[in-house]
């Protein structure tokens, strides 16, 4: 029944969506109420969206999607979220979040009333395409065809907290630029409009970037704490795709933040704008396609790729075709300098650019390879750590002054300020690692970091006068999103160049030491919970002869799907985490791998301050 | 994400040690070879997993024959070529600079030097 309710919905809210088209077209009576209908698309999708979830939630197997990716004994928060735990749930979270933000917009406020039907016109485009590939390649509500009374259960590894919510998050960022796309390609088009959708833009993509971020950030600490390999960024295909459109949405944000400034660099800001999007798009093709496994698993079921493909071309090349047809003319040539403002920025976009075409490149490698020569290789780790790196330190370090750059001249005020500042902490940096343990890449890496933080606050206290209010924190927001990005990289560079690991081979009831921590191996119990079976070993941590810790770590195992899953165990403090990692058996000794991971917990307050000052910069006018 | 692990510093007095204890020494730098390389391969049975980091009967494998390889004082890219020859190119994370693959190293470098000209061009005309 709610899979009939859910059907009908949707190809309504698509049939709907194919009149506003239509009509915007071909009716000469344009009076009726455009944002009333884009309202009623969004709540119908919505609807459809929520009576997936309610056959999830009351395990209605004659669903055949809920059949094959749930199971009735499954907590309910893993019901819920198994909404989305699928390819066919994933598309129709997609195109609901989609509605969702051209509701949203239909009840902004925009002067110029065409340019905004225009805008909605595009998004309603968008609804029917992703619309149709969901009727046609992934109906989540085809009717079971036997009779079952259980379902087959959802992927252990996706049972849990975070990524659960990891994909409603994600979905927001990418897209949320389908709303910047849309006011780009409307902005283009009606050009009596005086770059307004430039000042409506700033805020949609802001959120956007803040929500992908958050997303990017919960699925890396996922990764960190579930698939128990003791890092959080393995540079997976599926990571650099998110990556992408991050980067360029990065780079947008600082574009429109130039509209503040006198120039406008309008033709680049468009461009980004379409690229944004596209480049989600792509990414939803490369992972729902299953390309990225291999080239053979396309073949084997073409169709969703082809369609989204499709999709992409068609989205791709009608943004950049009105772009090459329409583009604005420069108001002003942009005042390129050695050091202003604005070369900063321009330095810094291309920097990004750079950074996200090699990133693509290296996780389409082996695909064009594979096609070409039919051999198989690998583009991994080293590789992007080798180029991506490199690329982006000199925009790191020239982040650290950019926002206290003046917009005319060569000067920066204070400049021997930051001169001493830089020397003072990369003398201290030299002679800290010298000392402890000497790595090129950690060197670089702590002093860019803490060159970050040290460059923002001496600008805070310089350029402005400290009162506590939340005024004054919209205004120092943007040297607070940087000192975020500082205590990242903090955090990322010590926890990879300074990582330590210790094996052990031991009984229950052993002990051993790390540094001044005592760990006692104390014993494995198994349990049995609701829908998996669970080993624990217990680890007691004492510190100057105080308990301070009983860490748990051991493995899963899911009985319906036949699955283990490990499930580290993570001792947090704030300088450093202790990871346990619990292996296998043998004759009552146990594998225990431990690492230390340095400053790790620096990454997500450095993250959680960037999501932070993004919302802030949202509620900026 | 995993950095170049750089050798250690005290090279000389590893070297004036070496008189003295030379099996653990050479052991030690074994290790440290037996990581660096194990850290750039795929673990062919996971999931985009380096062999270091892996568990898998496939990892503890190829590091037992890293190690074999190291201790009869082969070359990392004779054991490189050795494992390509038995696994395929597939199982390197790190990509040969080959011709198959120079445009995949070259491109990000070619960008970035191409657009520094641009910028200084742009620059020097104002």
């Amino acid at each position: 029944m709610s899979s009939l309710v859910g059907f009908i919905s949707l190809s309504l809210a698509i049939g709907i969506n194919f009149f506003l088209l239509f009509s915007y077209f071909f009716l000469k009576n344009k009076n009726y109420n455009f944002n009333l209908i884009v309202r009623l698309s969004s709540v119908l999708t919505l609807i459809s969206f929520f009576s997936l979830m309610f056959s999830y939630v009351t395990s209605d197997f004659s669903n055949f999607n809920v059949f094959q990716n749930s199971h009735s004994n499954k907590p309910l928060i893993y019901k819920i979220s198994g909404t989305w735990g699928n390819h066919e749930g994933s598309m129709l979270l997609w195109i609901s979040i989609l509605s969702i933000y051209g509701f949203l917009f239909s009840i902004t406020k925009v002067a110029d009333l065409k340019f905004k039907q225009l805008t909605l016109v595009i998004q309603s485009s968008l609804h029917i395409l992703f619309g149709l590939f969901i009727v046609f390649t992934s109906n989540p509500f085809l009717v079971n065809s036997v009779i079952v009374k259980e379902g087959l259960g959802l992927n252990p590894i996706l049972q849990d907290p975070g990524l659960a919510i990891h994909p409603p998050v994600l979905y927001a960022g990418y897209v949320g630029y389908s709303i910047i796309f849309s006011l780009a390609i409307a902005g283009l088009l009606n050009k009596n409009n005086d770059d307004e959708w430039l000042y409506i833009a700033k805020k949609w993509s802001l959120i956007s970037w803040t929500f992908l971020t958050g997303g990017i950030a919960l699925g890396s600490y996922w990764a960190y704490y579930e698939l128990g390999w003791g890092g959080w960024w393995f540079w997976d295909p599926v990571e650099n795709i998110s990556l992408m459109p991050w980067i360029t949405g990065l780079a947008l944000v600082h574009s429109l933040l130039m509209i503040r400034g006198e120039q406008i660099l309008k033709k680049w800001i468009i461009f980004l704008s379409i690229l944004c999007f596209s480049l989600s798009i792509f990414g939803t093709f490369l992972v729902r396609s299953g390309i990225l496994t291999s080239v053979h698993s396309f073949a084997a079921d073409a169709s969703r790729g082809l369609f989204i493909l499709l999709i992409f071309f068609i989205i791709t090349g009608f943004g950049f075709l009105v772009f090459l047809l329409r583009t604005p003319e420069n108001s002003k040539p942009i005042n390129l300098l050695f050091v202003n403002k604005v070369s900063a920025l321009v330095i810094n976009n291309v920097l990004m650019i750079i950074t996200t075409l090699t990133i693509l490149l290296g996780t389409i490698y082996p695909i064009i390879i594979e096609v070409i020569t039919n051999d198989r290789i690998s583009v991994g780790g080293p590789y992007f750590n080798s180029t991506v790196i490199p690329i982006m330190m000199p925009g790191f370090l020239l982040m650290s002054v950019a926002p206290v750059l003046s917009w005319q001249t060569n000067r920066l005020r204070n400049a021997k300020l930051y001169v001493l500042g830089f020397m003072i902490i990369s003398v201290v940096v030299l002679i800290q690692s010298y000392f402890t343990t000497f790595n090129t890449w950690g060197v670089l890496g702590l002093i860019l970091g803490v060159w970050i933080i040290v460059a923002s606050i001496i600008s805070i206290f310089s350029s402005y006068k400290i009162k506590f209010s939340y005024k004054m924190l919209q205004k120092i927001n943007p040297h607070i999103a940087h000192i975020g990005v500082g205590i990242a990289i903090v955090g990322i560079t010590c926890s990879s160049v300074f990582k330590e690991e210790y094996d052990y081979n031991i009984n229950e009831g052993d002990k051993f030491r790390i540094k001044n921590t005592f760990i006692t191996f104390q014993k494995v119990e198994t349990t049995n919970e609701a829908n998996f079976q669970a080993l624990r070993a217990n680890f007691l941590i004492k510190k100057d002869e105080k308990l301070v810790a009983n860490i748990r770590a051991g493995k899963n195992y899911y009985p319906v799907s036949k699955m283990i899953t490990s499930e580290a165990g993570i001792f947090h403090e704030w300088f450093r985490d202790i990871y346990f990692i619990v292996g296998d058996q043998k004759d009552n000794n146990w594998f225990i791998k431990i690492y230390i991971n340095p400053f790790v917990s620096f990454i997500w307050l450095g993250v959680l301050i960037m999501v932070l000052s993004g919302f802030i910069g949202v509620t900026k006018k | 994400m995993k950095l170049n692990h750089s050798y250690n510093k005290f090279i000389l007095i590893k070297l004036i040690l070496i008189f003295f204890f030379v099996d653990v020494i050479a052991s030690e730098l074994i290790d440290e070879k037996v990581k660096k390389l194990t850290l750039e391969l795929r673990c062919m049975t996971c999931q985009n997993q380096s062999i270091y980091d892996s568990e898998a009967d496939f990892s503890n494998d190829i590091k037992k024959i890293v190690r074999k390889k190291f201790q009869e004082g082969k070359s990392e890219k004779e054991i490189k070529d050795f494992l390509t020859n038995r696994y395929g190119e597939y199982i390197l994370f790190k990509p040969l600079l080959n011709y198959k693959n120079l445009f995949l190293w070259a491109f990000p470098f070619i960008l970035l030097v191409f657009s520094l000209f641009f910028f200084i061009y742009r620059i020097r005309k104002r």
